[in-house]
Parts: C-alpha cells; sequence; structure tokens
C-alpha cells in the first residue's frame, strides 16, 4: 500500500498536475523527517493527523516513477561544435538532469559526457551575476581589473557613449567585433550590428576552429563545410587525427554508434598519443606529428598500383590494364575518368614515387602497416571513409594534408555514398532582414576599410572559396598592436576567449590592453574579461537563451533550438539579440536610430507585431529564422509541424534523409566532378596572385609552402614546419572528451574525472612523455616540470606514458586558467591551475585557409621545475 | 526494538514516536507484511551487464551517477579501473566500468554488525543510514572498494559563503539558495522519494551505490544505464530467462570481478574493450 492510496483514502487526493508542479524542494530536511514520521503512523493514525502534515505526507511519499517529477525541456547544448538537441529535466523552476532529445534523428536520446556539465556551467558559484565596470586604468596580466558591479543602465551608456564617440568622429571602422562560439543568431550582434554602426571589423573565431578541415573538401569537392560520416555502413574508417568517442563533431551520435560501427568496419586511428579512439581500434599508426599528408599520398599510391580505386566512381584504364607502376609516367589519354578529374596528373606529378618505403621514412611507420591499411582501405571500397580531423591539418601547410587525406575518400568512391562521407542535408531556415536600408553615409564610408586579421593579402590568402574568403582570427591581434591597418577603439567580444583560447596568449594580453575601450560579454570573468572596462554577464546557451543551430549527422540534418527552460539565475542578458538590442537602445536615444530600427523590422510571423523589447525581439527574430520550419503554409521537407508552439515544444526539427550520390557529376567545383587537379584552386590562387601582381609560386613561397607549379594544384606531401630546433620534444596538443571548449575547467566534475582521457589524471594537467625519452632528459614520474617554447612557457606535472610517440610530449588543452573562476585557477588573477597549451604555441598559419597552427608547429625543451 | 522496524520506519524516527504506545507495537509489522507483499522487485534476482565492446570508456555513466544520487566530489558510487599496459607501439589501454557488484554473498553484509548493510528485494545490497554506526567493517570487508565512508560534511563547496567577486559574482551558498536547492543548486530530490532524508548523506556513515533502488523500484532504469549513450549497460532480472541480460549472458561468457573471493557479483562483464581483430598468423620461434 503507498501513501498516494492512503491519501486518496483520507479523502485529499492530489491531481497529476499538482504532483508535477509538487514543490518538493521547499521541503527541507526536518519536514521530511517530520513528514516520514506521520507516514509511519499514517496507517493506523491517520484521523489524529492534523491537515499541515497531511499534505506534508502526501507531498513526500509520491510514487510516480522519479523523472515525472518536474518536466524534461527540450534546447541545445553548444558544449562543442556537436550541437546535439537536448532535454533539461526541470523541477520547480531548477534544472536538475540533462539527457539528449529523442525526436532528433541526429543525436537521438545519446548524451556525450560533457552535457551533464552544462549544470555546473549554469549554477556555477563564480558566474557573474550583474554588470561590473573596471577601476583600475592600467591593463595587464598582473594588473587586477579592481571590478565592481554597476547597472545595466550605466554599462550601456557607457557602450552607446563610446559608439557615439566613434561615429561622431567618422572613425566606425575603429570599431570590433570578435566572434567566439555562436548560435545561428549571431548575424544579430556579428554582422547586422557591426555594419550599421559602420565597420568592416567583425571578426569570428572560424580560424581557431578548423577552416583548414573545410579546405582539402572544398577544393576537391566543392564543399566548405564539415563532413558527416555514414560509420554504419562503413566497412573501413580511417580516422586522421580524429577521436570520434570524444571529441569530434556529433560526439554522442558516434558514441551511440560506435559498438555497432566497429563490429562491422576495420577501424585504423592515425595519431601520435594513443587517444580513446585509437585505444579501441583494430590500427593505431602512431605517425610523427606533421607527416599525414606522406602516408596519405603513399596511401594513394598503393591503391592505384593495386588496383583498388573504385572504378564505378573514378573510371579506368580505356584497355582495362593498370599502368600505375611505381615511378612510371602514365598517358593521360589512357584513363577516361567518370566523376573525377585528374587522377592521372595526381599521380604522375606527387603518386608516383610516393612508396611506402618512402612514407615509412618520413611518417615513422612500419612499411607493412602502411600496406596493410592501404590495401584493407582499399578493399573496402565505397565504404570506406576517410575522416579529417583536426590534427593534421590544423599546421603550417596543412592546407595540401587537409586535401590530400580527403581525397582517399575520391579515389574508392566514398565521397557522398552509402558507408561513406557527406555533406550537410538541406535546412529551410531564413536569414534575418537586410541592412542596406539602414546604412548611413558614415556606415558605408566605416565599412568600406580593410580589416584588421590582414585577410586576402599576399602573406594571407585564407581561400575560403576566394581571396580573403576567409578569416585569420589569430592574427587580428598583430592587427591591433600595430595598428595596422588602422587603431582598434572600442572591442566588444561575445562568448569568446582570445586571451586564453589562441595560440601564443600573450600577443592577446597586450592587444587587448592596448584597445581604449573593450566590453566583454560573457558567464564568467575569463582571461579576456581581465582586459574588459565593460563586463556584460551574459545567458547560458543551454538553459536561459533563446537560438538556433544547424548540424548534421546519422544522414540527417537537424534544427534545434536554444531555449530558456529556466529563469536566468542573475540578472543577466542573452549576448546575441537582448544586448544588441539594449544597445541600439541606447543609440537612438542619443540621436541614432538606424540600428534600433533596423531591429524593430523583425516582426512576429505569427502575430506581424513588432518587438518592443529585447525578449520579444530575440523570440521574434527567432521565429522569424525558423518560419519555414514550423509554419504548415511555408513547408518544404523534412519534419512537418502544425505551428510554432508544436516545433518550440518538440525543441528540433529533421531534415529529409540523406539524397546519396546525388551529387555525383554535379559538384560545386569548376569542373563540376571531384578534382585530384583541382582547378578550383588553381584559379583561386591564380586570383589571389593576380590580386597581388604576382605569381602562384610567389605567393606560396610568401605563405611557407613547399609546392611551387603544378604541384601547386593537387593534394601533396609537405614537410611539417615546426618552431623550436633547439627543443627536445615535438608538442601533440589534444582536445579533452570533457572539454566543453575552453569552459569546462571550473567544473569540478572536469577534475575528477579528467582521468577519462587516455593517460591523464584526475585533478591534474600532464604532459605525457614516452619513458624512452623520460630517460634521456631524466624526468620521473609526478616530477613537476616546465615546457619551454620560442614564445613562452609553462608549469605541469610530468606523466610517463607509453601511449606517446617518443620524440613527442602529448598534452591536453583545457586546462591551464588564471581565471575563470576558484576551480579553474589556482589563484584566481595569479596562478593558473595547470598549463595552458597556448602559451607554448607559436602563433603561425595554415596561411591558404587561414587557420592558426596548433599541432605539429613546435618543438619545446623540457625542464625540471 | 530496531528489530521489529521496517524499512519504511526509521529508527530514530520510530523511537520519538515511542510515545504513541499502540502504534509503536503494531504499526512496523503491519507495514512491513505490506511493503513485502507489493515490493515490485520481490522474487527477482537482479544484475547488470557490462558490455565493454560497446564501451568507450567516456564516463557519462559516472557522470551522471553523481547528478542522480547527488554525491559528492571525492566519492564515486560508479567509477572506473583503466590501465595502459605495454611498450610503444604495441599499447593497450582498458578501462571497466566498476560499481557495487551488488555480490550475492556480499562481505559487507556479513561483517556489518548492525544490519545497516542488507540484501533487499532483488538480491539489492541496500544500506540503511539510520541503522549506520560508521565501523566502516563495510569496507574493511568488500574487495572491490566501492563503499564510501563520510568523515566530513558532504558537499562543502557548495556550502561557501565567499563570492569570487565582491559584488559581482554569488557564493557557492547564494547558488543554491536562489534556486532553492537542497546543498547542490541541481539536487535531485528524486533520491530520497522513497526514504526522505537520504537524498545526501550525513556525516560519520558509509554510503555506496544502491542499483537506483528508488528507480528500479518504480519500474525505471538505474540512471547510468538509461544515460549510457552507448548502450553498453543492461540490467534485468537473471531469474527471468527472457530477460535481456539471460539472453547476453547465454552467448556471452560474462566476466566478474575476483572471481576467486566467491562474492557471485551480479556486475557482469561481456566482450572486451579492445575492439580490434588482428591479422592472421603462426607467429614465429
Amino acid at each position: 500500500m503507498t501513501m498516494r492510496n492512503e491519501t486518496k483514502q483520507s479523502g485529499n487526493p492530489i491531481s497529476e498536475e499538482e504532483l508535477m508542479n509538487s514543490d518538493i524542494k521547499k521541503l527541507n530536511r526536518r519536514d521530511f523527517i517530520k513528514a516520514a514520521a506521520a507516514t509511519g503512523t499514517a496507517a493506523v493514525l491517520a484521523v489524529s493527523l492534523t491537515p499541515t502534515l497531511k499534505a506534508l505526507a502526501a507531498n513526500n511519499q509520491i510514487t510516480s516513477p522519479a523523472d515525472e517529477i518536474g518536466k524534461w525541456k527540450p534546447t541545445t547544448c553548444q558544449g562543442c561544435t556537436s550541437w546535439c538537441s537536448k532535454e533539461v529535466l526541470v523541477v520547480d523552476g531548477r534544472a536538475i538532469k540533462v539527457r539528449g532529445n529523442a525526436n532528433s534523428k541526429v543525436n537521438g536520446p545519446a548524451s556525450c559526457p560533457r552535457a551533464h556539465m552544462a549544470l555546473q556551467q549554469v549554477y556555477d558559484p563564480d558566474r557573474i551575476k550583474t554588470p561590473m565596470k573596471r577601476t583600475n586604468p592600467k591593463k595587464g596580466r598582473n594588473e587586477d581589473p579592481g571590478f565592481i558591479p554597476i547597472s545595466w543602465d550605466e554599462a550601456l551608456n557607457t557602450v552607446a557613449d563610446k559608439i557615439m564617440e566613434l561615429r561622431n568622429n567618422q572613425e566606425t571602422y575603429k570599431y570590433m567585433l570578435m566572434r567566439g562560439r555562436y548560435s545561428y543568431m549571431r548575424d544579430i550582434i556579428y554582422d547586422r550590428m557591426t555594419k550599421i554602426i559602420g565597420s568592416p571589423n567583425n571578426i569570428s573565431h572560424s580560424a581557431i576552429c578548423a577552416e583548414a578541415e573545410k579546405f582539402g573538401p572544398y577544393y576537391t569537392e566543392g564543399e566548405w563545410t564539415y563532413r558527416q560520416y555514414d560509420v554504419l555502413n562503413a566497412n573501413y574508417i580511417l580516422c586522421w587525427g580524429a577521436d570520434p568517442i570524444s571529441a569530434n563533431r556529433q560526439v554522442s551520435y558516434y558514441l551511440s554508434a560506435w559498438g555497432d560501427a566497429s563490429d562491422r568496419a576495420t577501424i585504423a586511428v592515425i595519431d601520435p598519443r594513443l587517444s580513446a579512439s585509437a585505444s579501441k581500434a583494430d590500427e593505431w599508426l602512431p605517425i610523427k606529428p606533421g607527416e599525414d599528408g606522406a602516408l596519405a599520398s603513399a596511401m594513394a599510391h598503393v591503391i592505384l598500383v593495386e588496383g583498388l580505386w573504385y572504378k564505378d566512381f573514378v573510371g579506368d584504364f580505356t584497355d582495362g590494364i593498370n599502368k600505375f607502376v611505381a615511378g612510371q609516367n602514365v598517358n593521360e589519354s589512357d584513363f577516361e575518368e567518370i566523376y573525377t578529374h585528374g587522377l592521372v596528373k595526381w599521380w604522375n606529378i606527387e603518386l608516383k614515387d610516393k612508396t611506402p618505403e618512402w612514407a615509412a621514412g618520413k611518417t615513422g611507420l612500419p612499411v607493412d602497416q602502411i600496406k596493410r591499411v592501404a590495401i584493407g582501405y582499399g578493399k573496402a571500397a565505397p565504404h570506406a571513409i576517410s575522416w579529417v580531423g583536426g590534427g593534421p591539418v590544423m599546421q603550417v601547410r596543412g592546407a595540401y594534408a587537409s586535401m590530400a587525406c580527403h581525397a582517399l575518400n575520391g579515389l574508392v568512391g566514398a565521397v557522398d555514398n552509402i558507408g561513406g562521407t557527406l555533406k550537410a542535408n538541406k535546412e529551410y531556415t531564413q536569414s534575418f532582414p537586410g541592412v542596406d536600408d539602414y546604412l548611413d553615409d558614415i556606415a558605408k564610408e566605416g565599412k568600406s576599410h580593410k580589416k584588421i586579421d590582414h585577410r586576402g593579402r599576399l602573406e594571407f590568402p585564407a581561400l575560403n572559396q576566394k581571396s580573403g574568403g576567409g578569416v585569420v582570427t589569430n592574427n587580428a591581434a598583430d592587427g591591433i598592436l600595430n595598428e595596422d591597418p588602422n587603431e582598434i577603439k572600442v572591442a566588444i567580444g561575445y562568448m569568446n576567449n582570445h586571451a586564453f583560447s589562441c595560440p601564443q596568449d600573450e600577443r592577446w594580453f597586450r592587444a587587448l590592453s592596448k584597445i581604449p575601450f573593450v566590453v566583454h560579454l560573457t558567464t564568467n570573468a575569463s582571461e579576456f574579461t581581465w582586459f574588459s572596462d565593460i563586463v556584460l554577464p551574459s545567458t547560458h546557451h543551454m538553459f536561459e537563451k533563446w537560438g538556433y543551430v544547424k548540424v548534421h549527422g546519422n544522414g540527417y540534418r537537424h534544427v534545434t533550438l536554444n531555449q530558456p527552460v529556466i529563469d536566468p539565475v542573475w540578472d543577466v542578458r542573452t549576448d546575441e539579440t537582448e544586448i544588441p538590442w539594449l544597445i541600439a537602445e541606447k543609440l537612438a536615444d542619443r540621436g541614432f536610430d538606424n540600428l534600433l530600427r533596423h531591429y524593430k523590422s523583425y516582426i512576429d510571423p505569427e502575430t506581424g507585431k513588432e518587438p518592443t523589447n529585447g525578449q520579444e525581439f530575440a523570440l521574434y527574430a527567432l521565429k522569424h529564422a525558423t518560419h519555414k520550419l514550423w509554419d504548415p503554409e511555408e513547408y518544404q521537407a523534412g519534419d512537418k509541424f502544425n505551428g510554432w508552439e508544436d516545433f518550440r515544444s518538440t525543441g528540433v526539427w529533421n531534415s529529409a534523409p540523406y539524397p546519396f550520390k546525388k551529387r555525383w557529376g554535379a559538384m560545386k567545383t569548376d569542373t563540376e566532378k571531384f578534382e585530384f587537379y583541382s582547378e578550383t584552386l588553381k584559379r583561386v590562387l591564380g586570383e589571389h596572385a593576380e590580386k597581388h601582381e604576382t605569381t602562384t609560386d610567389e605567393v606560396l613561397s610568401v605563405c611557407n609552402y613547399q609546392a611551387r607549379g603544378e604541384k601547386a594544384f593537387v593534394p601533396h606531401y609537405e614537410e611539417p614546419f615546426t618552431h623550436g630546433d633547439s627543443g627536445d620534444l615535438v608538442l601533440v596538443d589534444y582536445k579533452s572528451r570533457l572539454n566543453r571548449e575552453g569552459r569546462s575547467a571550473n567544473c569540478s566534475w572536469y577534475h575528477e574525472f579528467k582521468d577519462l582521457d587516455p593517460g591523464d589524471e584526475s585533478w591534474d594537467d600532464v604532459a605525457k612523455i614516452n619513458p624512452i625519452d623520460g630517460k634521456k632528459l631524466g624526468i620521473e614520474n609526478g616530477d613537476r616540470i616546465k615546457l619551454v617554447s620560442p614564445t613562452g612557457e609553462l608549469e605541469c606535472t610530468a606523466k610517463l606514458w607509453e601511449g606517446t610517440r617518443p620524440g613527442t610530449v602529448a598534452k591536453c588543452y583545457g586546462q591551464g586558467h588564471w581565471v575563470y573562476g576558484k576551480v579553474a585557477a589556482k589563484e584566481f588573477g595569479i596562478i593558473p591551475r595547470g598549463g595552458n597549451n597556448n602559451s607554448i604555441i607559436p602563433a603561425d598559419y595554415d596561411r591558404l585557409s587561414g587557420s592558426t597552427a596548433y599541432y605539429g608547429v613546435v618543438k619545446v625543451k623540457v625542464e625540471k621545475v | 526494538m530496531s528489530k521489529i522496524v521496517s524499512r519504511n520506519v526509521n529508527r530514530r524516527d520510530f523511537l520519538k514516536l515511542g510515545g504513541i504506545g499502540i502504534a509503536a507495537a503494531i504499526v512496523p509489522t503491519l507495514i512491513s507484511q505490506q511493503s513485502k507483499a507489493s515490493s515490485p522487485l520481490a522474487g527477482k534476482n537482479l544484475a547488470m551487464v557490462i558490455d565493454l565492446h560497446r564501451c568507450v570508456g567516456c564516463g557519462s555513466c559516472s557522470i551522471v551517477c553523481k547528478n542522480e544520487n547527488n554525491v559528492d566530489g571525492d566519492v564515486f558510487w560508479s567509477s572506473r579501473i583503466s590501465k595502459t599496459t605495454g611498450r610503444f607501439p604495441n599499447v593497450r589501454f582498458e578501462y571497466i566500468t566498476t560499481l557495487c557488484n551488488h555480490c550475492e554473498k556480499a562481505p559487507c553484509v556479513r561483517a556489518c554488525p548492525t544490519k545497516a548493510m542488507h540484501k533487499g528485494d532483488g538480491g539489492i545490497t541496500k544500506h540503511d543510514p539510520d541503522k549506520c554506526i560508521g565501523c566502516r567493517y563495510c569496507i574493511a570487508a568488500c574487495p572491490y572498494g566501492v563503499i564510501h565512508f563520510n568523515a566530513g560534511k558532504s558537499h562543502e563547496f557548495w556550502r561557501d559563503d565567499k563570492p569570487l567577486i565582491e559584488g559581482a559574482t554569488p557564493s557557492a551558498r547564494e547558488v543554491t539558495q536562489a534556486v532553492n536547492g537542497k546543498v547542490i543548486p541541481y539536487y535531485n530530490p528524486a533520491r530520497e522519494l522513497d526514504k526522505p532524508g537520504t537524498g545526501l548523506r550525513k556525516r560519520g556513515i558509509v554510503e555506496k551505490c544502491t542499483f537506483c533502488d528508488h528507480r528500479v523500484s518504480k519500474g525505471q532504469l538505474p540512471y547510468c544505464v538509461e544515460a549510457c549513450p552507448t548502450n553498453a549497460r543492461i540490467f534485468g532480472d537473471l531469474n527471468d530467462p527472457n530477460s535481456e541480460v539471460s539472453r547476453i549472458l547465454g552467448k556471452f561468457h560474462g566476466m566478474r570481478l575476483k572471481e576467486e573471493l566467491g562474492t557471485e557479483p551480479k556486475v557482469l562483464y561481456v566482450r572486451t574493450y579492445s575492439t580490434g581483430t588482428h591479422p592472421k598468423t603462426k607467429g614465429s620461434v
């Protein structure tokens, strides 16, 4: 017999709804004990219970399944770029649990480990609960900003005054907006606000993410995006530095699929350290850092010599006889390609001499393993995935490794194929209203200036589809420091932390110190905040914000909503929508109302109403952007909804299933084919050279690539470029399975479980060194050591570990915060907990993509402390 | 007195009610009988099968366990054993997720002088905090190291009163108060619904995994099973030949930790963490 039955018998039934809303948490422990006592006696003494006690007894004896206390509410996790659709269990306005949103066809109910830590972020005691201003006018790493709380009004007035100063002096191009992680509400603050104020300087974080990963796919198959991988139908999965069960994209999905995928496919992981994925793979190829291009070329060589290329996609020799023989040129006219372009050119220019024996010398891998993996991969065609992660490509000269590793997909016909590598499915969100009607002469003039990151200059081609089409995020620090092309006077950053996440972080310390007025929109006082003048506390993206993101995996694309599933814990506002609206209001007060008038044009598609405040604005903007997904009259494809509320309460829209092979012969390259000889790159690189009145060879020379002539247009091997000749070990940076990008370190679960990354230790930050090197360097397990590079140093603990390739030191990114919070920093503002890898990585670039180099880029000295 | 106190009335509360003479004599017996008759777990032999092949060592189980059961920082009801073996480049990393084995012949139960540690319905090794005197014999007896003693107050982190930045950030205690949590802001009240006051563990007693008895008794899966993104954990009744656990153990050898001790754990591991194959070979001499 349960208490609930008893209550019913005693004539005091509780409805299901009351149960859902029951105020369990308001019972303190003493109440519970009292109630428990009541329970024990209730059977016999029900008549003697006071009404109050009865109510208490009823409340604490709820017999409905535990998860039916409260309500699961849909939202989105942006802890990493998986962007999973989630549900949060909310009890009396309190978020208590997280799970995958089963309505998503991308992630389903699966949830990776780091998603749960979002709870420790939203309730982080070190979150900023009110706007702050700096009281110490001096800025620097060792200058305590002396932050004091101020009102939103004061904060926004100050920001608006500074922007108006630029407008009044007609120097709006000295305004800068730095974007970190974002939802697709981003254009409101990133694009529209920057343009209407009148600046070219909206600088995204993309080039410190993985732009080089997109370079290979773009210049072979015309897609500047991340791929999705059909792992459940694959027979071979080759991971280049990718660690899908830890830290690449769609981690939750791949976690759920990996067991079945590995039942079917052979999995080979190429990584200088034993990653989580390597630990579960059939083959671990512990390659020397930066030599991935050599392995890729050798694999292509073997596949061609062995006749294993996929003939239905690539084509064949006209007489059917394989003429790919090591060291010998082939006549182009002897081979008839179908959906690819330039196979024989690739062979003649690059591959013919790239034997496994040659590659073994470069990569440090055994010849038989190179052959075995190449043949295994080739024989699995066309269901053979070559999965290019950040490791081999976010390097100096990484663009060509990106092409080389990705080109294998073309060779085996895995592109756009079942069990292969896919692009994103079509989705139907729409952009926000345009700005043209709101740009005045000051804005138009300001906007015409050059950008602070130097994209498109001779030495920074950043070829995202065109010369200067991409961003060179980390170079913006140098632009600011050198006032090149101009000084920056007012800067706003949101959900970013360049002073932590960009290599050679001290450049950002100086750059941010130099800017007279810096505003930070953030949840925590981070390294970037340390150099700021005004700090605006932001909502947490998963619990307190309206927004949406779109992402693909498992053969689908979903559009999932960020929703305010709880009331904001503190006096915070949403970075991408409410705060720009509030700034717009303040600018309008000062006689410049263009931005506010623009924002007021975002009308609610349901009611036709114009927004009257920041919260309405956020909601209307979101409804506008996703209009075609939820309005049955605008229906295009994929999931269908009855209206906004139907969509909102489901939380996610799924696309139609993937249309396999639809792009065969219709790729967005210049030839519409998969280009082994990239006519597209030849054109774009040519345009860049022409812009600077020079040759492509000169561009390549200035940009530190080795290729000259025709080689520049085919996937090929380039030797790694590594700083720090006198160093002991090459740094192998990697990402933790618990990293919520750089924002996990103030969560206790992060440290309690840090050992989930193979080789790492709980509550420590260890540099993993092979015992062979440990002996050579006189380093023992547990020694406090310094890693010293030409541009900086960090202190951490040494760990001798067999999973590290000799000659390298593997260390995880994510710790080394000297601010952010009490847990993240050992002593807030003063001493970091662990070491930040970006303190020892020099600022260098894969210039063709604009990407910052993180891997294989520096040799460090190891010193005992 | 303690002999006849049922699961539904804790000893201390019962003593408080001692004044109500008649009730004290009758109630326990009644409730005890009722609860036995109605227990959905009676007659079951609950077990967990962990498929190491599907497990990727992500640790979600252990993190959500803390979340579900309001477990403090240095305490792990769900934990792991991991090790790296071999010499480069022939290196293996292995990972075994661990929890209370809910042994058929539980040494902790035998060691407990107060019957705080006891076998409950479904074969769950349960712990009654009200009977626990904190002697820690169970910890000494458990060969698996899965029982934890609370020397101090739980969740000291969340009892901190000092803000990071005066006036601009809250203190930890302020967060919990602001959202009306209980010591921790994301406190899960479901943990104590069956037994009020047990949502957090008191100082001076032990604690461990309960197979999420508060969920299982309502027909739900233990939360580590529910939340495992790889579906590596399978839960069910060994007495039911049609249960998934029975089916899987019919197919694979169920490895148990420290089998030789004869504790007969109810957590069984199948397949291996290293999923790879290897090329055909006979080796060489």
